[in-house]
């Protein structure tokens, strides 16, 4: 089939490639549009039970009594299980504190408490009905203010003032900076819960024979959900197996730090059936996949008359929630990781993480860095204004480069973000815009930094892949990242293309399985086309030495005299001359005496470290940046936000695959637009009450801005063909590039996210007749 | 009490005994094995579930299965004949209208049924038509694009020139 797709920009001009940049195919493609493809709900297998949760109706309670006894006898009820029939372990991906059903108390509304297994959903939801739980309720907080208030209960007995963890971290002087800056800006900026929301709920299958557990489970992290659930549930790894089938979506949300999988397992196991347990709506927003970290976040930065940057000091007060999960590590990104994108040394960052009786936040595309990027990008453009710097300038002026160490020891190599600042520059026509402000309308931009992969599960984020070339000559990688839905799988094998000199259509990729694949930390941080590129290319290294001394056999010359092109293998430079192919190799290494299959392996570890007691340590191989702009309208009489252009320039390194890599950037403008204006529950002592997609408002179709989005001429030394992450990097600073475009459109900055029309209808008014009158919406 | 219904479902014909409190989505996925239909949100706001009825666009989780008595549906298993994709499901392919794919079939069954009834929409009407299924994923940009090629006979063309 031929792809008629108009280059809209060229890739990779500096270097050629056969393969990588070029508008392959996606591999996943056919199951997805004929609805074959089979993801975890659409798994029956035979005498399978349906799995049905209780959940707390409190916030924070103590657990008196549970009785199952009625529920046990409703006709069709296989299990019952509560704290009980668990090992009562607590576990977490950093701080174990989360129990796998409540043992004694309940700390949030929606928190698993029994569960069932029956034949019929009707029969569950009786049974439900009849186990009966009685609680003796206690103070709950939802807000970290609440919660470290003198004399707050604790949320956890053992964690004094509900405080999960602290971060304080000074390099430099920041008072002698700051004393020392021509001009010094400070403000407060606060941050809300955002759901993941993919179209598919979390959800898994599990069954249990002869001591084996088998899971199948929408994660995006098969091994750490292993990992974590022979923790819980006190089990070898072995004996667990973890299958992913297609998954729906994950954004963070699928990286194991929720319970369905848990109570799954649990329930096949005390059944001996099959069992699927599938989150509901309401359920995922009660207590599935963990919202983005809420966070208020003072900071104050100090400048240079010419606009250079002196100095940064920031105070983060992240929400925990009940639960740890992903957050410690959140908090961190949000506390340092800013300190990579601009060239001051000086920062002091205290940071507090604190528990609330709210759902457990964690891991949501950006990874804490949209939360900072919503204080420190603002109060930059607010640095800028008041210097009367064009803050594009400010951006170019303090810009990262090459070469450049972070203060906390991050160290940048491929780094093109004055080249994205450039772009932008050209694409909004920004100097024509700022000479011609027209009323209510404002243009702005933001910068931001982030990694391909993370050094932060003990010291190893490295991934590893098996490659094999069947006898037909076809190679199959074997590959544990999985994929949830960016496309990595296809990029790995126009890598794996590239580097064995094939054609991209002879190479497949197995889907992820912990028995079937050597272990993988899977999607998150960015690091698939990295890390697991850079895997996957050295295994097509070994794969391609393999194939070229058994060629040089056949050809009767030296192996490094070869070279392979299109699956044809002959004399570097004679392509006339003598000849054979992957194919001819394949089938004359198996079929003879003593006949081997052509298997190799590769793995990649960057030059990453993990970070040292005070947070110093260069936590990733490589680094994307990008720069961001728009131009919005203010209606003056509804406060309503319009964005007219939206304007993405991305150093993501060598595009590897141009179609996949431009729907990271577009799909993450439309959850930054969603952070931004639109996505909000409304909540009721502890309780949302809309927890449903008709009020939490995802955007739709007719919501998105144009928007033009272009890749930096760019290449990473130690990436796979010049490759680095990108899938988080445009989420980063859209909230800060809206917020900072208000202000420039109407004079008001939003400090509270989202950007409600009444927002700035209020801050309109406030302004106008100097009055803060502030609406008592508890949003977040 | 079970009542009886018969109705097509891409062109082949059910007699089922179905409880009359059973969402049509149920019945299609449970009961017939079609799992292309996916539930996203239960309450007909995402789209994910859509399907024709007598050719128009339907949200399956809000429809009760008995309702569908005499009824043609089609369900997305129905669009491609073999390997052959219908031009909607090849545009997805070739502009990258998919990622995660669980949007994917209400996609591309609203987008069916928009075109059977109206097969030159401008880009703004197919914005309009497409606002009643969400995707999380792309940002639509990719899924307008795909509708667009389908409907300025770009895919077709593409068919053309490798068969």
């Amino acid at each position: 089939m031929t792809v008629v797709i108009p280059q809209q920009q060229e890739f990779n001009t500096r270097r050629e490639f056969e393969v990588v940049g070029t508008r392959v195919r996606r591999l996943d493609g056919f199951e997805k549009v004929t609805g074959t493809g089979k993801y975890v709900a659409d798994i029956y297998l035979p005498g399978m039970l349906v799995g049905k949760v209780l959940r707390s109706p409190y916030p924070h309670a103590r657990i008196l009594r549970i009785d199952t006894s009625r529920a046990r006898k409703v006709p069709g009820v296989r299990a019952v299980v509560t704290a009980d029939d668990t090992p009562k372990r607590y576990w977490g991906a950093f701080i174990k504190d989360q129990p796998v059903l409540a043992i004694d108390k309940v700390r949030y509304v929606g928190e698993e408490v029994a569960a069932v297994a029956a034949m019929s959903e009707e029969a569950a939801e009786e049974a439900l009905a009849l186990i009966e739980v009685e609680y003796e309720p206690l103070p709950a907080y939802f807000d970290p203010d609440d919660a470290l208030a003198e004399g707050a209960v604790l949320i956890h007995e053992d964690k004094p003032n509900n405080i999960a963890l602290v971060i304080d971290v000074e390099r430099g002087n920041v008072d002698e900076a700051f004393q020392n800056s021509d001009l010094v800006v400070e403000d407060t900026f606060k941050s809300h819960l955002q759901w993941q929301a993919p179209i598919e709920t979390i959800g898994s299958v599990a069954e249990y024979n002869g001591g084996k557990l088998t899971v199948y489970m929408n994660t995006q992290t098969l091994f750490m959900a292993r990992h974590r659930m022979a923790w819980a549930l006190n089990m070898r790894e072995g004996d667990i197996r973890i299958i992913q089938p297609w998954v729906g979506g994950g954004f963070g949300g699928k990286s194991c730090d929720d319970n369905n999988a848990m109570i799954c397992a649990l329930l096949a196991m005390k059944t001996g059936r099959p069992v699927k347990l599938i989150n509901t709506r309401e359920e995922e927003f009660l207590a599935g996949s963990r919202p983005r970290v809420p966070m208020k976040i003072w900071c104050r930065i100090g400048f240079k008359r010419d606009g250079t940057i002196t100095a940064k000091h920031i105070d983060v007060i992240a929400e925990n929630g009940a639960y740890s999960g992903k957050a410690p590590a959140i908090t961190g990104v949000a506390a340092l990781r800013h300190d990579t994108l601009y060239k001051y040394t000086t920062v002091k960052t205290r940071a507090r993480l604190v528990y609330t009786n709210r759902i457990p936040t964690g891991a949501f595309r950006g990874f804490g860095n949209p939360s900072a990027e919503w204080a420190v990008e603002q109060v930059l453009d607010m640095g800028a204004h008041a210097l009367g710097i064009d803050p594009l300038e400010i951006i170019k002026k303090n810009a990262a480069e090459p070469g450049y160490v972070s203060p906390h020891g991050n160290r940048v190599t491929s780094c093109e973000l004055k080249q994205c600042a450039e772009m932008v520059e050209r694409m909004m026509d920004w100097k024509t815009l700022r000479a011609n402000k027209k009323p209510y309308r404002g243009i702005a931009v933001g910068a931001t930094v982030h990694v391909s992969g993370k050094r932060h599960f003990g010291d190893y984020d490295g991934g590893s892949a098996v490659i094999k070339v069947n006898e037909d000559g076809k190679a199959m990688i074997w590959c544990g990242e999985g994929e949830i839905g960016q496309g990595p799988t296809t990029a790995l094998c126009q890598i794996a293309a590239e580097e064995l000199g094939v054609p991209f259509e002879d190479v497949e990729i197995s889907r992820a399985d912990t028995d079937l694949t050597t272990y993988c930390h899977g999607a998150y941080a960015s690091r698939l086309t990295y890390i697991a590129g850079n895997a996957v290319r050295n295994a097509a290294h070994n794969m391609k030495q393999m194939i070229l001394e058994i060629a040089a056999e056949m050809l009767e010359a030296a192996p490094e005299d070869l070279e392979i092109k299109q699956g044809r293998i002959y004399v570097k430079g004679a392509p006339e001359g003598k000849s054979t192919t992957v194919r001819e190799v394949a089938h004359a290494r198996l079929f003879r005496r003593g006949g081997k299959p052509l298997v190799a392996s590769g793995d990649f570890d960057p030059d990453s470290v993990l970070q040292d007691a005070t947070r110093y340590g260069n936590e990733s191989g490589a680094y994307n940046f990008a720069v961001h702009a728009a131009e919005v309208e203010v209606d003056p009489e509804t406060g309503q936000v319009k964005v007219l252009q939206y304007c993405a320039a991305s150093d993501c390194g060598t595009v590897i695959f141009p179609t996949g890599a431009e729907g990271q950037v577009e799909g993450a403008v439309a959850q930054g637009l969603g952070y931004t204006l639109s996505e909000s529950l409304l909540w009721d002592d502890g309780k949302p009450v809309n927890p449903n997609f008709s009020d939490y408002r995802i955007p739709t179709a007719g919501d998105m801005p144009p928007l033009k989005r272009e890749f930096a001429d760019s290449y990473e030394p130690t990436g796979p063909f010049g490759a680095k992450g990108l899938g988080e990097l445009s989420m980063d600073p859209f909230a800060a590039v809206i917020g900072n475009a208000v202000f420039d459109a109407c004079g008001v900055r939003i400090k509270q996210l989202p950007i409600t029309a009444e927002k700035v209808y209020w801050a309109l008014r406030g302004r106008e007749r100097q009055s803060s009158a502030e609406p008592g919406v508890d949003e977040s | 009490m079970k009542r009886t219904v018969e109705f097509t479902v891409n062109g082949d014909a059910y007699r089922l005994d179905i409880e009359p409190n059973r969402r049509l989505i149920d019945v299609l996925r449970d009961d017939l094995g079609l799992t292309g239909t996916k539930e996203g949100c239960s309450i007909g706001v995402c789209g994910a579930c859509t399907v024709t009825v007598n050719g128009e666009m339907v949200s399956s989780c809000l429809m009760l299965a008995v309702n569908a008595q005499g009824a043609e549906i089609v369900t997305i298993e129905g669009l491609a004949q073999g390997d052959r994709l219908h031009p909607l499901q090849q545009a997805f392919i070739e502009y990258g209208g998919f990622q995660c794919g669980i949007c994917t079939p209400g996609q591309i069954m609203a987008a069916k049924a928009l075109l059977d009834h109206n097969p030159h929409p401008t880009r703004e009407e197919v914005v309009e038509w497409m606002t009643g299924n969400l995707c999380r994923c792309t940002g639509y940009y990719k899924i307008i694009d795909s509708i667009m090629a389908v409907v300025e006979g770009k895919v077709a063309r593409a068919q053309e020139a490798t068969t």
